[in-house]
């Protein structure tokens, strides 16, 4: 039974507008590091961010652990999302807060709202937020504020952020896109890694190819909102790819 | 094309014709514009400076000079019976504008397009109250506040406050409005509620904002204190009323004088406030 079932999936973002995903499916296995590649546009951020719904889906199901998150009501969608670490683009961190108290407010879908508003965490969650700090290569940053970090330094907190969350799935929305190709290399290591050690699945927006092949075990192609491949890194052939980034070329 | 060749070009003898034509009408637009505008500040004039005033009052230039005169000078006599007045214009205006500051909260939750309960209703009922606020004086405030709870410095700070929301607000607000959505989206992906969201998403973004504008205001509620007294409500502008209603023209001096320092203290304060806190 695959951790993930995405099934139709369909988002337009006004009620006459385009439609961004015209029927997407999809599935994410345990262990699975599933990338989806596919040219700008293709409708990558929206598709990730439908699965916790950051964004309402006009149809289609989303069976995360054979619950379906499209008809969840409020309350049991916070629930949900306490358990999807996400990973984002440019970091997403309240740059005036200080880099721990960014990575404890991945509890705070599980610390009461009193205790939060008071950003009162308990000694448990500041221990863990330490070694989870140590484990990304924080150790001497962690009294700093979040702006006054590096590109890759912040992607290393929000990575930490997600993890804190002790995440049952891992949602990545373009974790080296603001990074240099070195830096981005390492941030893109230290994901894999970690997904491993934690052993969380991860679905992973990229749309450099180089990476994708490297780093995941099953790819998914998206091209204008349609799924034109899905399988086993090895199968990705260069035709294929022509055919996925055909958009671009025009 | 050069100018030569159109010499003796018809259509082209038009176009300067026309040209001229219309530098003409544009002098006399002007003209005319600058002839209205004089004739209106010659009404006010006539109106307000001439039948308005009591010229049979006011008497020779010598006596206008020697009025002011009186006020050329410094009762020294009054100087201890300022200290209190003094502190009490800036407790005043400090309680007038925390009063401000914790009245705004929800006037901001109503007012600011984003985190509003209501966008139909509580929206506009927000931004009224901001308006409201800030379209009535404070000593109109400070008057209705002295007739409310009686004379003496509460009535002032309750006007202060009133005075100080709408400005607050306003800007606070609008700093929410464009607060940076990342954050937000972040602490909503973790599975944060609205009350978490507005915490971690949006405080922190808009504090240093809020903690400026507080101290501005402070800064102009000083100002504003310093003449509530005019109308019973505490301060130095009560000891400033006395001294006009007493004709005693240098302890009006005197007081004018004890403001001024006040202010340039305010200033120094809320300079030094400003760079610690932000």
């Amino acid at each position: 039974m695959p951790i993930l079932d995405v099934q139709d999936l369909r988002v337009r973002y006004s009620r006459t507008g385009a439609e961004i995903l015209k029927g997407v499916s999809l599935q994410v296995d345990a262990g699975d590091f599933c990338a989806v590649i596919g040219p700008s546009g293709a409708g990558k951020s929206t598709l990730i961010r439908c699965i916790n719904r950051l964004v309402e889906p006009v149809s289609g199901r989303i069976l995360l652990y054979d619950e379906d998150v499209v008809t969840m009501p409020t309350r049991r969608l916070r629930e949900t999302r306490r358990h999807i670490g996400m990973i984002f683009q440019e970091f997403n961190l309240v740059n005036r807060m200080s880099v721990m108290d960014n990575v404890l407010s991945g509890r705070l879908g599980s610390v009461g709202t009193v205790q939060s508003l008071f950003k009162l965490f308990s000694r448990d969650d500041v221990e863990r937020a330490l070694t989870l700090l140590d484990r990304v290569g924080l150790t001497d940053h962690v009294d700093k504020r979040a702006d006054q970090l590096s590109g890759g330094q912040r992607q290393r907190v929000g990575i930490a952020r997600a993890l804190m969350q002790d995440p049952k799935l891992l949602l990545i929305d373009e974790p080296t896109s603001s990074l240099d190709p070195k830096i981005a290399r390492e941030v893109m290591t230290l994901i894999r890694d970690v997904a491993r050690e934690f052993n969380v699945p991860a679905l992973v927006n990229i749309h450099d190819v180089q990476l994708a092949t490297e780093f995941c075990n099953k790819i998914i192609g998206l091209q204008d909102g349609v799924k034109m491949f899905d399988g086993p890194t090895e199968k990705l052939d260069r035709r294929m790819l022509d055919t996925i980034y055909a958009m671009e070329v025009l | 094309m050069t100018v030569a060749s159109a010499t003796g070009d018809r259509p082209f003898d038009d176009r300067i014709f026309a040209a001229e034509h219309q530098r003409r009408r544009a002098r006399w637009r002007s003209a005319a514009v600058a002839g209205i505008f004089a004739l209106l500040a010659a009404i006010c004039l006539y109106n307000i400076l001439v039948i308005d005033t009591d010229w049979a009052r006011m008497g020779s230039l010598g006596e206008v000079l020697t009025s002011v005169g009186r006020f050329l000078a410094i009762d020294f006599e009054l100087i201890p019976h300022l200290v209190e007045p003094i502190i009490e214009t800036l407790m005043m205006s400090a309680l007038g504008t925390a009063l401000g500051a914790i009245l705004c909260v929800p006037v901001i939750w109503l007012g600011a397009h984003n985190i509003t309960p209501s966008r139909w209703i509580g929206y506009p009922v927000g931004r009224m109250l901001m308006t409201l606020s800030r379209s009535i004086h404070e000593i109109v405030w400070a008057l209705v506040f002295v007739s409310a709870v009686g004379l003496g410095s509460l009535a002032g700070i309750l006007a202060l406050a009133m005075r100080s929301i709408g400005f607050i607000a306003k800007i606070i607000a609008e700093a929410i409005e464009n607060v940076d959505p990342k954050p937000i989206e972040a602490i909503r992906a973790v599975g944060g509620n609205r009350l978490q969201v507005l915490r971690y998403g949006i405080v922190p973004q808009v504090l240093p904002v809020a903690i400026g504008v507080i101290i501005f205001e402070w800064d102009i509620n000083i100002r504003r204190s310093a003449i509530m007294g005019l109308v019973g409500a505490g301060g130095l502008g009560l000891t400033f009323h006395r001294q006009m209603v007493m004709f005693n023209y240098p302890g009006v001096t005197t007081v004018i004088l004890a403001i001024l320092l006040l202010i340039i203290l305010g200033e120094a304060l809320s300079y030094y406030a400003r760079k610690a806190v932000i």
